[in-house]
C-alpha cells in the first residue's frame, strides 16, 4: 500500500530538511514520490512530522524494575483497561510503558542494563513491551569470570572473545559496564570506588576493566559504543571522575549515561556541589568520538534503581520512602531506592537546572541525547515537559521563577537564552540516539528509512504537543491517532549479530558449570522460550 | 491428547467447549495453581484480564511472607552461587533450609572467590540443629523470638553470655555472612527479622538473605506478574483493573466464602490440586492427568519434560529455559498448557487474531 502524509511541516534534521511537505510509505518504509496516486492520503496541515522518538536509556525491564514494583505498589495508578489490551492502563506495566511512549512517537526503546545471568527474564519481559521495538545492553565489568581473565593476565582477544560469547548468549544491542569494578568491592568491603582504586581480591582497576572492554567493543564492531557509567555517580566531585573516565578511553569511541549526574563540582567550601554543566560540555564539545545522555531529573516520587550496588548502598539512608532493596547478585545485581525529588528543594533543583543546562550548552543535541534515565531521574513521561522547557525561554523563567536561589547561584541555568527548535529536537530524540545505536534505518526520514514517523499536532504548548501525538505509524502501520493507541501490534527486540568463538565457549561452560551448578545452555535466550517471532537481527559495524 | 468432561474421556475441542461454558457462565471465576511455564502463566493472566477473573498461586503462603515484609521494609539478599561461593558464616534458620539441594551445596564447598576465599566455612543454626552445624541456638520459645533475641544481640542491646551471644559474635566477626530460611516457615515478621537483622550487620561488614527455594513456580509468577499488571500477584480482575490483594483473591478463602463460583486449576508442572478444588465447577489443565481431577480435565504437557518451556531455575536463582527431555511424551500428543488457555480465551473473549 502507497501513503503519503501530506502537507506537514516534515522535520528531518539529517536531512537539513524544516518545511512543509510530503512523506510517502509504502510496505513499511520511507520511498521518494512515486509518480503515481497514492492509497491512502495522511491530512498533516498544521502538523510536524518527525521520525518516531527512539531512547537510548530507559529502565523498562529486568529484575531491578520487577523489584521496584514490588516494593512501591503505588508509585503508578492503574486505570481501567482500554479496548484490546486488558493491561495497557495498568501503571508501570510492560504495555503501559509501550502504550505510554508510543503516544509520545517513541517507536524503540532500549534497556540499558541487562545482566547476562538474568537475560532470559529481562527478554521475556522486554518482549511483552508493546508496539516498541525494543533492545537492551549486556552488562559486564563486575563479574569474576572477566576480573579473573584480566587478574590472570590474559590478553586482549580472550576478552573480546568473552565479551562477543556474553552478547551473543543474552542476545544483547551493545555493551554496557556500571561502575567496572565498584560491585565486586562492595561484597569484599569497599565503600568508594575511584577510577585507579584497586578493586579487592583482583588487583585491578576501573581504569583496567573499563579500558579492556573499550577494546572489545571496538575489535568486535559493535556499533553502540562501551555504554559507560562511571564511578562515584551523584556525590560532589563527580565531575572529576567523569572528566578522568573521558581521559582513560583515550580517544576510543565512549557513551557517558546520565551525565547530569556527574556535573556535580565541589563548592569552595568543600561541602556541596555546583553545576559542572559547562565543564562537561567543554569535554563532549572537544571529544567527538564521545557523546551523553542527560538523566535529567524532574520534581516528584520516583525509585531509583541500578547495578551500581556500591552507590545504591551508600544511598540508601535517604531512601523515602525509609525502605530499599539491595541484591548482592551473581556479578551487579541491584539496588532500589525509593527517592523523592523535593519539588522546590534546593538540591533537586539544582540537579533540575544542571541537567536543562547541559543541554542549553550543548554544541551538538546528536551526541548530548534527552532521558530521565527513567525511573531513576523521574518517569519517561516527563519528557514532553522537558522539551517544552528547552524550546521556550519564557517557560523556564516561570519555573525558575518558582524556585530557590541557588538555581542561579550555583548554576548558570538562569542566563541561557538559547531555545531549541523542532530540528534540535529531533536531533535530541531522534537522528541522535538511532546514529549513537548504530540503527541506520531509523531516527531519519530519508529514503529507505524504517516507516516509524510521529504526527503532531503544532502547538506552543509542547508539552501537551508531545504528551499525546496526533498520529504515530510503526512500519507504517497507524498504532497511534488522536493520542490514543489504535493497533496493539507487537514490535521486535534488536539484537546483535555476533559470532562467539567456540573454544571460549567450551571454556565459559566449564566456568559456569563449576560456578554455578549449570552451563552455558541455562543461560541463553532461545527462540523456543518466546511465544512469537520477538528478535531482530543488528549486524555489527563493517 | 487425553481429555475428560464430568470422567468421561473425550476429544480436545469438546473439552474447550466445555471448560469455556463452564468459565463463561460464572460471575466470579478463579485462576489457581499457576504451577507451570511462563508462557502459561501470561496466558492465564490474559485469560484473566479479559473475563475478570482473580488470579491465585500454588505457594502463596511462603510468597506472601516474602513480598510482605518486601513491601513495608525492604530487604538484602544474595543468590545461590554467590553465597556458595562467598559466605563464611552460614546461619541456617529453621528446619526446612536443611533439606534443600542449596544447603548440600553449600555443606560441600568452601569460600572459592571475595576476601574469605580459602576461609573455614562456619554453619551455625537457630531453631533447629543439624550434625553438620558448628553452633545451635535451639530457639525454645520459636523462631521469632530466637530472631529477636539474636537482632538484639547484634544491636548491642543484650550482653549476657549464652549461645544466643556467641552466634551474634561470630556473624559480627564474619568477613560474608548468609542467611538462609524458608519463608513460609518463618513468616512474614520472621522474614522482616531477618532482613532486619541482615540490614544491621551490612554496618560493619556484610551480609545477606537468601530464602531457600520453595517446591513450586511462584518464583515464576512473581517476575509474570510484576510485569504485565505492574503488582505482584493475588490479582483480581473484577473491575477492570488489576486489583493486589492477598487476601481478598486468595482462591481457598473466596471458595469457602462462597465469593467464586468457578475455578480453572493451573498445574503443567504436577502438584496435588486443593480439596477446595470439588466444591465448586471446576476446570483443571494439568501434567499427568487423571479424569476425576475436575468437572473438565485436559491434559497438557509437562514443561522440561515433555515440552519446552521457561521455569524457575532453583540452582541458579533464575528463570531458565528448559528444552523437552529425550524420551518424554511426544510433543504432539499433548498440547502446551498456553495453546489450550489461548483457545480459550479465543472462545470467552472473542478476541481476534491480532491482539496481543
Ligand atoms: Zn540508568
Amino acid at each position: 500500500m502507497l501513503s503519503v502524509i501530506r502537507g506537514g511541516r516534515v522535520v528531518d534534521p539529517t536531512a537539513s530538511r524544516d518545511g512543509v511537505g510530503d512523506v510517502w510509505i509504502e510496505d513499511g518504509q520511507i520511498v521518494d514520490a512515486p509518480g503515481r496516486e497514492p492509497d491512502r492520503v495522511i491530512d498533516a496541515a498544521g502538523c510536524v512530522v518527525m521520525a518516531g522518538g527512539v531512547e537510548v536509556h530507559s529502565h523498562i525491564a529486568g529484575g531491578n524494575v520487577i523489584t521496584s514494583r514490588l516494593l512501591l505498589p503505588d508509585l503508578y495508578v492503574s486505570e481501567a483497561a482500554p479496548e484490546g489490551h486488558p493491561f495497557a492502563h495498568a501503571g508501570g506495566a510492560a504495555a503501559w510503558i509501550g502504550a505510554t511512549y508510543a503516544r509520545m512517537g517513541y517507536t524503540t526503546a532500549v534497556e540499558p542494563a541487562m545482566p547476562p545471568t538474568h537475560a532470559l527474564g529481562t527478554q521475556l519481559e522486554l518482549a511483552d513491551i508493546p508496539l516498541l521495538d525494543r533492545g537492551a545492553l549486556t552488562v559486564m565489568g563486575n563479574d569474576d569470570h572477566l576480573l579473573t581473565l584480566l587478574r590472570d593476565g590474559e590478553g586482549a582477544n580472550a576478552v573480546r572473545d568473552l565479551v562477543a560469547l556474553n552478547v551473543a548468549t543474552s542476545r544483547g544491542l551493545g555493551v554496557k559496564c556500571i561502575n567496572a569494578g565498584g560491585a565486586s568491592a562492595f561484597k569484599d568491603g569497599a565503600l568508594k570506588l575511584s577510577l585507579d582504586d584497586e578493586i579487592p581480591c583482583y588487583g585491578l582497576s576501573t581504569r583496567r576493566i573499563m579500558g579492556s572492554l573499550l577494546d572489545a567493543v571496538e575489535a568486535l564492531k559493535v556499533p553502540h559504543p562501551l555504554h559507560v557509567h562511571c564511578n562515584n555517580l551523584g556525590l560532589p566531585g563527580a565531575d572529576d571522575s567523569f572528566i578522568a573516565t573521558l581521559d582513560a578511553a583515550e580517544g576510543r569511541r565512549i557513551h557517558f549515561a546520565h551525565a547530569q549526574f556527574y556535573a556535580y563540582g565541589v563548592t569552595d567550601d568543600g561541602k556541596g556541589f555546583r553545576s559542572a554543566a559547562e565543564r562537561i560540555v567543554r569535554a563532549i564539545a572537544d571529544n567527538p568520538q564521545a557523546t551523553l545522555d542527560i538523566g535529567q531529573v524532574v520534581f516528584g516520587q520516583t525509585v531509583t534503581v541500578s547495578l551500581d550496588i556500591l552507590r545504591q548502598f551508600g544511598g540508601r539512608k535517604g531512601a523515602k520512602p525509609r525502605k530499599w532493596v539491595l541484591n548482592a547478585g551473581d556479578a551487579e545485581g541491584g539496588g532500589v531506592v525509593p527517592f523523592l525529588y523535593r519539588p522546590k528543594g534546593p538540591t533537586s533543583s539544582l540537579q533540575w537546572a544542571i541537567g536543562l543546562e547541559i543541554m542549553l550548552l550543548s554544541p551538538d543535541p546528536e551526541r548530548t541525547i534527552l532521558t530521565t534515565d527513567h525511573p531513576n531521574g523521574g518517569p519517561f513521561t516527563q519528557y514532553p515537559r522537558i522539551i517544552h522547557l528547552l524550546m521556550d525561554r519564557g517557560e523556564r523563567e516561570r519555573e525558575i521563577a518558582t524556585l530557590p536561589g541557588v538555581v542561579g547561584e550555583r548554576s548558570g541555568l538562569p542566563g541561557i537564552e538559547r531555545e531549541y527548535t523542532l530540528s534540535e529536537i529531533a536531533q535530541l530524540t531522534r537522528s541522535g540516539p538511532a546514529k549513537l545505536l548504530g540503527l541506520a534505518d531509523r531516527g531519519h526520514l530519508r529514503v529507505g528509512a524504517r516507516a516509524d514517523v510521529a504526527v503532531y499536532r503544532d502547538d506552543p504548548n509542547r508539552t501537551a504537543m508531545f504528551t499525546a501525538a496526533k498520529l504515530v505509524l510503526k512500519d507504517g502501520v497507524p498504532i497511534v491517532e488522536d493520542g490514543e493507541v489504535v493497533e496493539w501490534r507487537a514490535g521486535r527486540t534488536l539484537s546483535l549479530s555476533l559470532d562467539s568463538d567456540k573454544a571460549m565457549a567450551r571454556r565459559t561452560d566449564t566456568y559456569l558449570t563449576d560456578r554455578f551448578g549449570t552451563g552455558l545452555d541455562s543461560f541463553t535466550v532461545p527462540d523456543e522460550a518466546f511465544d512469537a517471532p520477538t528478535f531482530e537481527a543488528v549486524p555489527c559495524r563493517v | 491428547m487425553p481429555a475428560w468432561v464430568k470422567g468421561a474421556s473425550t476429544d480436545m475441542d469438546t473439552a474447550i467447549a466445555a471448560a469455556a461454558e463452564l468459565l463463561g457462565a460464572a460471575r466470579t471465576p478463579v485462576i489457581a495453581g499457576l504451577n507451570a511455564e511462563v508462557s502459561a502463566i501470561r496466558a492465564a493472566y490474559d485469560l484473566a484480564g479479559r473475563v475478570g477473573a482473580s488470579l491465585d498461586t500454588l505457594g502463596a503462603a511462603g510468597t506472601y511472607a516474602e513480598l510482605g515484609a518486601l513491601s513495608r521494609s525492604g530487604a538484602m539478599t544474595s543468590t545461590p552461587a554467590e553465597v556458595v561461593g562467598r559466605a563464611d558464616a552460614v546461619l541456617v534458620v529453621g528446619a526446612k533450609p536443611w533439606s534443600t539441594e542449596l544447603t548440600g551445596r553449600i555443606l560441600e564447598a568452601r569460600p572459592s572467590r571475595g576476601r574469605a576465599a580459602g576461609a573455614e566455612r562456619a554453619l551455625m543454626a537457630l531453631g533447629t540443629g543439624a550434625p553438620q552445624a558448628a553452633l545451635t541456638v535451639p530457639a525454645e520459645g520459636g523462631l521469632l523470638p530466637g530472631l529477636a533475641l539474636l537482632r538484639a544481640h547484634l544491636r548491642g542491646h543484650l550482653a549476657e553470655a549464652s549461645p544466643t551471644a556467641d552466634l551474634a559474635r561470630t556473624l559480627a566477626a564474619s568477613l560474608y555472612v548468609a542467611v538462609l530460611y524458608d519463608p513460609a516457615e518463618v513468616g512474614e515478621m520472621g522474614v522482616e527479622t531477618i532482613q532486619g537483622l541482615v540490614i544491621d550487620l551490612n554496618e560493619t561488614t556484610r551480609a545477606f538473605s537468601l530464602a531457600v527455594p520453595g517446591e513450586t513456580q511462584d518464583r515464576a509468577v512473581v517476575p509474570v506478574a510484576a510485569w504485565t499488571t505492574g503488582q505482584a500477584p493475588r490479582t483480581g480482575f473484577g473491575r477492570r483493573v488489576p486489583e493486589h490483594d492477598p487476601w481478598r483473591f486468595d482462591a481457598a478463602r473466596q471458595v469457602a466464602a462462597g465469593e467464586a463460583d468457578a475455578a480453572l486449576w493451573l498445574a503443567s508442572v504436577p502438584a496435588p490440586a486443593p480439596g477446595w478444588l470439588s466444591r465448586i465447577p471446576s476446570i483443571a489443565l494439568v501434567g499427568d492427568a487423571s479424569p476425576e481431577a475436575a468437572e473438565v480435565v485436559i491434559a497438557v504437557g509437562v514443561p522440561g519434560r515433555d515440552l519446552g518451556g521457561v521455569l524457575w531455575n532453583e540452582t541458579r536463582g533464575a528463570l531458565t529455559y528448559w528444552p523437552a527431555r529425550a524420551g518424554g511424551a511426544v510433543a504432539a500428543d499433548l498440547p502446551s498448557a498456553a495453546s489450550v488457555l489461548s483457545r480459550l480465551t479465543d472462545h470467552l473473549a472473542g478476541r481476534s487474531d491480532t491482539a496481543c
